[in-house]
């Protein structure tokens, strides 16, 4: 299983979207085969979609409703869902992750944010681009998880610079404690709220890497 | 409301100095001149309202309104006495000159009820009721003595009306002349308010041009070449003070975010990458605080050589303005009053934040 290349099935009504984004991924190390591309939800339902590890998901099908019902329905039947939107709207993405997606990213955030977020995803992690840590970092909602005051600094430090290796020169840490900061605050997004079934895999596999402990929670 | 105390004020010092001077000038030749019996009971009954003027003066002259215990004592002082002093007037002496408490009596209660119109009609009332049962009681009065008393109560009750009257039409009159003075002055106020802010526009422009007048001057007098490095970057720092200060009166819906806009326009005119994020809902910035925030923004974008990521971020307790930028020159942009502005180079980059705490 390990040794299988990871796979995506890509949902956008945008030709030049999806045959960009098969490209981006099949390019990288490791490389991620796109085994499925439409602007239907369907894709992912059907065929070679219904087994793709990651499904990266366009909100705006068409209409300028989101689909979120699509994305509910995809988490609950354990689908690992990367949100790939046009907009950056906070209120869009923080729900994204409520109900349980893994990752959002905005289409302006580029190559390399959404092929971590894509490998980080098969593999039932989160991923935090830096607008998505903006988003949480601004997030003044009641039921926000209370973050420490460094894990609040890693946010911001990182929705500002782009650049963990900045953040980690910035605040004197590693580049590796930079990502367990980030983790941490997802877990404890992933706690709060409504449940999902990623939500709480993403709490399992944080255990699992001794990112958490049982007592923490 | 003010209007009526002052109108009212004024009239009691005035009322406080015809009751003085009617018992003292006119009552006590009267006291004095006719035989009472007993007499205790008039000089008690005269003493009596002597202490009720005094009483009320110690109000009066400090112009504060009569508390309502002392009016209401007062009120029920003064009518007694007032009978006291007239139960004891010699034969035939009702309404005439021994009564001098008849007529005596009114002016207090004037003096004690002047904003009290229906109560003071009521004593007023009540006084001449008693002062006529009295009358009557004290032996069977002919009709010409029935006149002769008519005309005295008659008499003194209409001055002590006309009082009241005089005062109303006053209190009208003081309101309306108090409403216009008012209404000039809220002109007035305006007027001036108008001109200060003009004047300040117009010192902030000019302090913000400072910059860029030098710089033009400078560059027509060919004192500065328009090839250094040096001066292309003070040009872009002006041209970036000129717009955000241009788009500091627009409006818009989030003026801050507006402003950012306007600096990230001028560097990507100028051919930097800028990549503008915005998080967290928008939240009500001061002009002032505006102009803290994005001073280093403006500084920092007019030394990005190739790119640069603007972020506004705003949270529960802070607005937070950074610019992380490739630096073609060292940046220097101070903290503020009330905005901390953290300055720093690291590696090839530069980074630039303005933070406003909101509730501090």
């Amino acid at each position: 299983m390990a040794q299988e290349q990871l796979t995506a099935v890509v949902i956008d009504d945008h030709p030049a979207v999806r045959d960009g984004v098969a490209q981006w991924l099949a390019a990288g190390t490791p490389a991620i085969r796109v085994v499925a591309a439409g602007d239907d939800v369907r894709v992912a339902w059907l065929g070679d979609g219904a087994a793709a590890d990651v499904v990266i998901l366009d909100l705006h099908l068409g209409g300028p409703a989101p689909a979120t019902a699509d994305l509910r329905r995809l988490v609950q039947a354990g689908r690992r869902v990367v949100v790939y939107s046009m907009r950056a709207d906070d209120a869009i993405a923080l729900r994204c992750l409520e109900s349980g997606a893994l990752s959002y990213l905005t289409k302006a955030e580029g190559a390399e944010h959404l092929r971590q977020a894509t490998i980080a995803a098969a593999a039932g992690r989160a991923y935090t681009p830096p607008a998505l840590a903006g988003a949480l970092a601004g997030d003044r909602s009641e039921r926000r998880p209370a973050l420490s005051a460094r894990e609040t600094e890693v946010l911001v430090e990182w929705f500002q610079s782009e650049s963990k290796e900045f953040v980690a020169q910035r605040l004197g840490i590693s580049l590796s404690t930079v990502n367990t900061h980030l983790e941490h605050i997802r877990i404890k997004y992933a706690m709060s709220g409504r449940e999902a079934p990623t939500k709480a895999a993403l709490v399992a596999r944080a255990i699992q890497d001794g990112l958490v402990r049982l007592d923490d929670l | 409301m003010g209007e009526h105390a002052t109108v009212h004020a004024t009239m009691r010092i005035a009322l406080l100095g015809v009751a003085a001077g009617v018992q003292f000038g006119l009552s006590l030749r009267q006291l004095a001149g006719h035989e009472y019996r007993p007499t205790w009971v008039a000089v008690a009954a005269f003493a009596t309202l002597a202490l009720v003027t005094a009483t009320a003066a110690v109000w009066v002259v400090r112009g504060k309104p009569l508390p309502r215990t002392v009016v209401a004592l007062g009120t029920v002082v003064s009518l007694t006495a007032a009978s006291a002093a007239t139960a004891v007037v010699p034969e035939g002496g009702h309404f005439g000159a021994p009564d001098w408490a008849v007529g005596l009596v009114g002016w207090h209660l004037v003096l004690l009820l002047l904003d009290r119109v229906p109560v003071l009609l009521a004593a007023l009332g009540t006084h001449l009721v008693v002062s006529a049962g009295q009358f009557a009681l004290a032996g069977a009065p002919g009709r010409a003595e029935v006149g002769a008393a008519g005309i005295v109560a008659l008499g003194t009750v209409s001055m002590q009306l006309a009082v009241v009257v005089i005062t109303r039409m006053l209190v009208r009159r003081t309101g309306q002349a108090m409403a216009v003075a008012a209404e000039r002055d809220r002109l007035t106020t305006r007027v001036l308010y108008a001109e200060q802010w003009e004047r300040e526009q117009r010192t902030v422009f000019a302090g913000q041009l400072g910059a860029t007048l030098p710089l033009l001057a400078d560059l027509a007098d060919g004192v500065l070449d328009p090839r250094d490095a040096g001066t292309r970057r003070r040009c872009a720092l002006a041209a970036t003070q000129l717009r955000r200060l241009f788009a500091e009166n627009d409006e818009v819906p989030d003026p801050l975010v507006h402003e950012v806009t306007a600096c990230v326009d001028v560097a990507e005119r100028r051919g930097v990458e800028v990549s503008l994020a915005v998080s967290g809902a928008a939240v009500a910035v001061p002009a002032e605080i505006r102009r803290d925030l994005t001073g280093p923004v403006v500084a920092a974008l007019s030394a990005a050589r190739v790119r640069a990521k603007v972020s506004v971020l705003r949270t529960d307790e802070d607005v937070r303005v950074a610019v992380v930028a490739d630096a073609g020159a060292e940046v220097v942009a101070a903290s503020t009053a009330r905005v901390e502005v953290e300055c720093g180079t690291y590696g090839d980059y530069l980074r630039t934040e303005a933070r406003w705490r909101r509730n501090s």
